[in-house]
């Protein structure tokens, strides 16, 4: 099975390369490697996104010694310890930006920059941002695989101490990962447009992740027990806890998205606006995809998750998730696209096939991390807590 | 239900409401209650000291709608909100702030959140308390001193006589089965039921009192006065300072600044004289006129800025506010005459339409007169105006003006402090004049063309009087300008005048062929 | 059998699997009610007249020297230009932090299940209340004419003719900062209902009984009853929790959507958010440690719960920490001249003292509670978070005062200095705090008995394994 996924990936991929090399006009070339290299970073990050979610979400609950997820952590654990190949595929950025000096991504990555980005110089140019992605994976992988061979370890020992352990190097673990993401935020997906900057973007693409995480924590669970496994581990407690979850970062995601557009939009500075002005204030159809958010990744599902039965109802809450998966995606899409310039219809096509590709990869990789894994940790202390816990009123 | 019971009974047996058996711990009462629920009864509640968790499904309680009002009344609130906002800010009192539009939606956002909350919140409350059908303070549960542990370490089983299936002696074994601490009937209180004489009176005199601010706001809305009714910023509504016909405390004399002292400049009012800064050359005035032009020279006065000075043969009195009533009024604080007067551009403004006259004095019925009686020979009319035509302006650049540094200079400040009105070419159809033109409004004078015929045979000491000085609706830009940039200000206007009447002759041999000429 | 020796039990030692004890000395129902009515029905103990003497009387300055600027005028204060928001807005954005964290107790840690909260969030609600009520004050006076304060209602006005600017900012902190007032006000009493029903039902004299009985609004403790109080309760918590997020992320928005270098920056909301929660915390910590001693309540609010603050003291000021350094990386990022400049001169310009403080208050301060001798010491706790107190405080300062007073404009430029008034203004509304919180100390329930009820129930009920309901965290 994850053999016949990755093979499907690598076609679609493939296929995505080549709709936009080909489609292009003639002499061209350079808007399809451009609108190429732009969808592929965003098919990745939304791929990414599920790990990074993960490994917070495993070392929050181990920091905060949580009892209600005990029993849904292990699937958490699998997710983020896919991040180290995911890095692989973060290859053909580093490689672009360290052998080439294609603008084609990012607008630094070049000889004879100018103006503001010849300031930045000394902080955006290959060599150092090959050095930090290194160090942000190296955070993020180190702390994957710390929580992960412990836990693992837990499950031959069911010592208690391991989970002790964990917990307290979750504290300065989850600081480290609090300034990677941050920063491998500004790296990987502001600096595509390097001269605009906004200090909460860190925090949009932690919202976005954690909403990807945790529907995706759903999904799984639900087509795990439908397939006979963790029947009894995940009760219908659990996903209301993990559905009031994805309510609360749609809310986030809200918050910080519109904290930026609100202080943005106020103060009216062109070198801040121009990051909104080439999306939705062009005649592109980007500001379509403005107002679909507002509604796809807010409005509807706020409303749609407001009801306690809907959060306790397996088909209803199986729903918004694979809405709010989609959702993220669109997100992406237009936090890194409209920087690609104009967009043509095979292109989409494109980026559709770099997607089902991306998404096939990952899900190869999940799979093959998840055989002959306990998909519970079942000798965890706190996990009866998890599968015998009340929500009471909430 | 207290109001039922008001009427006072002769005392017979009290009424009886039902059974309240008493529990020392929660999992008592959970198995007691059950059991109640299997024998039917519906009538039933538990009275405890903190929530209880499965006693609303071992008491068949049903939830609670309250979600949903406070879902309807937050969407009330919401609602409320951008309906407020936008009729306030864009509809009835459209103000334009920081550029924003009146229905600034991003901004409206904020508030609309708080009101969601604040109307959802007081719903939560309000409602609760109105299912709960509180406050009640007359309840028969009170009656029994044991009741009070119901809000400390007890635990109460009640059953209603009003159940379907109430039988007291039926409810009595059926509770006694359970093995309460305690098993009591509920009895009415024969205590009064009214409030208390003393929260009566407090209510009143709390009401007497809440009156007196609206008295007094009531009684100062509604009389009148001349006077300003409170003087709270005492040194805000009497501070020292300029009203016309009265004297202040600021200085003993009762003015609000100090005259010039004799011999004095003040600070940025220097204004040197001579050609260069004048654009004529004072002593050619000096010899064409007598005492008058003399003094435009001495006071450094452009002449044009002397409209309504004193009559000739008045001294000058640079130490004396001016006595003649136009300058008084050019100059309202009292200051001396010496300062360089905004007199001009107001007073001029006054006859906008006479754009290709000289500036006009500001004595109107005098404009005409002056246009007209200028004689050839003198540069002063008879009645103390300089005719501009024919003061004896400089015809040639200054030394060291004409070069080609100072061309590109004069280019480059001439697109930005003329161009906006005169056009970058000098036709006089620059942004500004172009916008007014859209506008249409009448009082708008266009600017001159600088390739009209009449400035083009204006000497160009002229012409930097005129950006020095201003000229009909242009003000003077001797503030912002130094004399060096007019000067190539100037330089520049005459290039671009010449520019359209050259000759193929005019342009040199090597640059012919650049223009696609032969 | 319940004990009230203060000799408190280490429930800090954390086991998995087993929910530590949050209720220690063996309590019963009876024996929880007994230690908090006792503080408000024993005589008035001895500290008590003085401690109240003295923040009543500090109050007092800080009202006549209110009436001292309404009769005199702002000019009384260091405001000058450029710095037009000064002290008083200092000391607004202080309180209102303060302010957020027994509502985050109350609501946020509600939501996520922390049985912990119960014991200390209802002297915590108060401490915001009470803060809230210090932190509208200045605004208020800070309008100059605080009489006519009121205009900034939205009411149709046949005298004025004119609307309030829904545009503005400020008028987001007048609806941010009322709603947030008056839904606390509501949270806080409605979870004392039952607790004011309880010493109603202990009074012992006629007039007592009547008033917690017309406090407690004739609550009996019906089934009924708490059933819809609970989820009257949980939809509270559900809206106070965006509600605390709010107030501040407006409170930020009234700097942030200027244009001034230092202030117009995106990670503005989340990071005042961050600090307010921080700094509501410290001040909790600060008063409830000597609170716990005095009324002799260390059953209730123990070791744990105070670890427990100290680390979201701790993670909160490492977030703060983390917003200080994006801000600072982002200022050189951007190569935006004014906003490099606007952090170069906070960090090494004339106020370099204000941030050196902020920075040793607040980044570096907290991270002692990495080591637990130090969080579970009552002692070192207070300390620390005084300090934090303190470099909150200086972070509003920082914030305020160094941007307005370098702009844009080096000829506009200027240096701030506070007048006696100020500073006196500053201490006088920590007399109205203190003077409010003593009054809540002496009459009302300071820790929420029928919640703390529950979760000895909870923690029995695990002990004894009695019924088939499994634990509660």
């Amino acid at each position: 099975m994850p053999a016949v996924l990755v093979a499907v990936g690598a076609v679609c991929l493939l296929l995505s390369v080549g709709l936009c090399f080909l489609n292009t006009h003639e002499g061209n070339r350079a808007e399809g490697v451009q609108f190429f290299m732009h969808s592929y970073l965003t098919n990745y990050m939304y791929c990414l996104s599920f790990g990074l979610g993960a490994l917070f979400f495993v070392l929050v609950q181990f920091l905060c010694r949580a009892g209600w997820s005990a029993s849904v952590r292990r699937l958490a654990e699998i997710m983020a310890s896919t991040l180290p190949l995911m890095a692989i595929l973060f290859l053909p950025i580093i490689v672009m930006v360290l052998m080439t000096n294609s603008v084609s991504l990012y607008e630094w990555n070049t000889d004879k920059p100018e103006g503001l980005i010849a300031a930045k110089k000394g902080f955006l140019n290959g060599p150092f941002f090959a050095v930090r992605s290194l160090v942000y994976f190296l955070v993020f992988i180190g702390s994957a695989y710390f929580v992960y061979s412990n836990s693992r370890r837990q499950d031959e020992s069911g010592d208690a101490k391991i989970t002790l352990k964990i917990q307290a190097f979750s504290g300065p673990l989850i600081m480290l990962y609090a300034l990677a993401i941050s920063f491998a935020s500004f790296d990987w997906v502001m600096s595509i447009d390097a001269d605009w900057y906004s200090t909460i973007f860190g925090v949009i693409i932690f919202a976005g992740s954690m909403l990807a995480f945790f529907s995706l924590l759903a999904i799984s669970c639900m087509l795990l027990q439908r397939n006979g496994k963790l029947v009894k581990y995940v009760t219908v407690e659990n996903y209301h806890d993990i559905a009031k979850f994805m309510f609360g970062f749609v809310m986030f995601w809200a918050y910080v998205s519109f904290s930026q557009y609100l202080l943005y939009w106020y103060g009216d500075i062109p070198e801040e606006t121009i990051w909104y002005q080439i999306r939705i204030n062009t005649d592109n159809g980007w500001p379509y995809i403005a107002v679909i958010l507002l509604f796809c990744h807010f409005v509807i599902p706020f409303l749609g998750l407001l009801s306690r039965h809907v959060r306790r109802h397996r088909t209803g809450l199986f729903f918004w998730a694979c809405w709010l998966l989609i959702a993220h995606w669109i997100d992406l899409s237009f936090l890194i696209l409209p920087n690609a310039g104009p967009v043509e219809s095979m292109f989409l096509v494109g980026h559709l096939l770099g997607f089902i590709g991306m998404v096939s990869i990952f899900l190869a990789m999940l799979l093959l991390k998840s055989i002959n894994v306990p998909l519970v940790a079942v000798r965890d202390p706190r996990v009866p807590e998890a599968l015998s816990y009340h929500n009471i009123i909430v | 239900m207290a109001h039922k019971h008001k009427t006072k009974k002769e005392p017979a047996a009290p009424k009886s409401f039902g059974w309240m058996a008493e529990f020392v711990d929660e999992q008592q009462l959970l198995v007691a209650a059950r059991k109640l629920r299997d024998s039917g009864y519906t009538k039933t509640d538990a009275f405890t000291p903190f929530p209880v968790h499965g006693i609303d499904e071992a008491l068949g309680i049903k939830p609670t709608i309250l979600p949903f009002i406070v879902l309807c009344a937050g969407m009330t609130g919401t609602c409320t909100a951008l309906l407020l906002e936008w009729y306030t800010n864009a509809f009835d009192y459209p103000y334009i702030i920081s550029g924003k539009p009146f229905a600034s939606w991003p901004a409206f956002i904020p508030v609309s959140f708080e009101l969601t909350i604040l109307f959802s919140a007081f719903t939560t409350f309000l409602g609760m308390l109105a299912l709960n059908g509180l406050p009640k303070f007359s309840n028969p549960v009170f009656t029994n001193p044991r009741f009070d542990r119901a809000t400390n370490d007890r635990f109460f089983l009640y059953v209603d006589s009003k159940d379907r299936y109430y039988n007291r002696d039926a409810v009595h074994k059926l509770l006694k089965d359970t093995h309460p601490e305690s098993l009591e009937e509920v009895l009415e209180d024969e205590s009064s039921a009214d409030i208390p004489q003393p929260i009566w009176m407090g209510i009143t005199t709390l009401a007497i009192f809440s009156l007196i601010p609206l008295a007094a706001i009531y009684l100062i809305r509604e009389s009148r006065s001349e006077e300003p009714r409170f003087h709270i910023f005492l040194d805000m509504d009497f501070q020292p300072k300029k009203k016309s016909q009265q004297t202040t405390t600021i200085f003993a004399d009762g003015r609000v600044t100090r005259p010039q002292v004799a011999g004095t400049i003040a600070r940025g009012q220097y204004a040197p004289t001579g050609s260069y800064y004048l654009g004529y050359d004072p002593e050619k005035v000096a010899s064409l006129e007598s005492a008058k032009a003399t003094r435009f020279v001495t006071l450094g006065q452009p002449p044009a800025e002397t409209a309504g000075s004193p009559e000739e043969g008045t001294p000058p009195a640079p130490q004396e506010p001016a006595p003649t009533a136009p300058a008084a009024e050019a100059k309202p604080t009292g200051t001396p005459a010496t300062t360089p007067a905004p007199a001009a551009p107001t007073a001029t403004e006054a006859t906008p339409a006479t754009e290709p006259a000289p500036a006009q004095p500001p004595a109107a019925d005098a404009a005409k007169p002056a246009d007209a009686a200028a004689p050839a020979a003198a540069p002063a009319t008879a009645t103390g105006e300089v005719n501009l035509d024919t003061l004896p302006w400089l015809t040639d650049f200054p030394e060291g003006v004409a070069t080609e540094a100072n061309m590109a200079r004069g280019k480059q400040r001439f697109e930005i402090y003329c161009g906006a009105c005169h056009g970058i070419t000098g036709d006089g159809n620059g942004l500004v004049a172009g916008r007014a033109a859209e506008l249409a409004q009448g009082y708008w004078t266009p600017p001159t063309s600088l390739h009209d015929a009449k400035i083009r045979q204006q000497p160009v000491g002229r012409i930097f009087h005129t950006i020095t000085n201003g000229k009909g609706k242009m003000g003077g830009y001797s503030s912002q300008i130094n004399a060096e940039d007019r000067w190539a200000i100037a330089l520049y206007v005459r290039a671009l005048q010449r520019s359209r009447n050259a000759k193929i002759e005019d342009v040199p041999e090597g640059e012919r062929a650049a223009l696609g000429n032969p | 059998m319940a004990t009230t020796a203060t000799a408190s039990v280490d429930n800090t030692i954390e086991v998995p699997g087993r929910r530590a004890d949050l209720v220690t000395g063996n309590q019963t129902y009876g024996s929880i009610t007994d230690m908090v009515c006792r503080i408000a029905e024993e005589k008035t103990p001895a500290f008590w007249y003085p401690a109240f003497g003295a923040s009543s009387l500090v109050a007092l300055m800080f009202v006549s020297l209110i009436g001292y600027l309404i009769l005199v005028g702002v000019g009384i204060w260091g405001n000058m230009n450029p710095v037009f928001w000064a002290w008083p807005i200092v000391n607004f954005v202080f309180w209102v932090g303060i302010g957020h964290a027994g509502t985050l107790i109350s609501a946020i840690l509600y939501l996520f299940r922390q049985n912990w909260r119960t014991s200390i969030n209802r002297a915590a609600e108060a401490m915001t209340i009470f803060a809230v009520v210090c932190a509208g004050i200045f605004p208020g006076i800070h309008v100059g004419r605080a009489w006519l304060a009121f205009w900034l209602t939205p009411y149709p006005s046949l005298n004025l003719w004119m609307w309030p600017q829904f545009r503005s900012p400020l008028l987001w902190d007048v609806f941010a900062v009322g709603t947030y007032a008056s839904v606390s006000l509501v949270f806080w009493y409605m979870g004392m209902i039952p607790d004011l029903a309880t010493f109603r039902d202990r009074a012992k004299t006629k007039y007592r009984r009547m008033i917690y009985g017309i406090l407690s609004l004739g609550w009996t403790g019906s089934s009924r009853h708490w059933m819809r109080y609970e989820k009257a309760y949980m939809l509270l918590a559900a809206l106070a929790a965006p509600l605390v997020l709010s107030v501040h992320t407006v409170v930020s928005f009234d700097f942030a959507v200027s244009q001034l270098p230092g202030w117009h920056t995106t990670i503005f909301p989340p990071y005042f958010v961050a600090g307010a929660i921080f700094s509501g915390f410290a001040m909790v910590v600060t008063l409830l440690v000597p609170v716990r001693a005095i009324f002799k309540i260390e059953h209730l609010i123990t070791l744990r719960h105070l670890e427990n603050m100290n680390k979201i003291i701790l993670a909160t000021g490492s977030l703060v920490g983390l917003a200080y350094g994006t801000e600072f990386f982002i200022a050189w990022y951007s190569q935006n001249q004014y906003e490099g400049f606007a952090f170069i001169n906070r960090a090494f310009g004339p106020y370099w003292w204000a941030y050196w403080t902020m920075v040793t208050c607040n980044v570096i301060s907290p991270q002692l509670f990495w080591f637990k001798k130090i969080r579970t010491s009552p002692f070192l706790m207070v300390v620390v978070s005084i300090f934090v107190n303190i470099g909150m405080w200086f972070e509003r300062f920082v914030i305020t005062i160094t941007s307005l007073s370098r702009d844009f404009l080096p000829s506009s430029w200027g240096y701030y200095q506070p007048t006696w008034v100020d500073g006196l203004m500053l201490f006088g509304s920590f007399g109205v705090f203190f003077t409010l919180f003593l009054l809540f100390c002496r009459f009302l329930p300071i820790v929420a008995m029928s919640e703390v009820k529950g979760i000895l129930a909870i923690q029995n009920h695990e002990k004894h394994g009695h019924g088939d309901h499994g634990s509660h965290h």
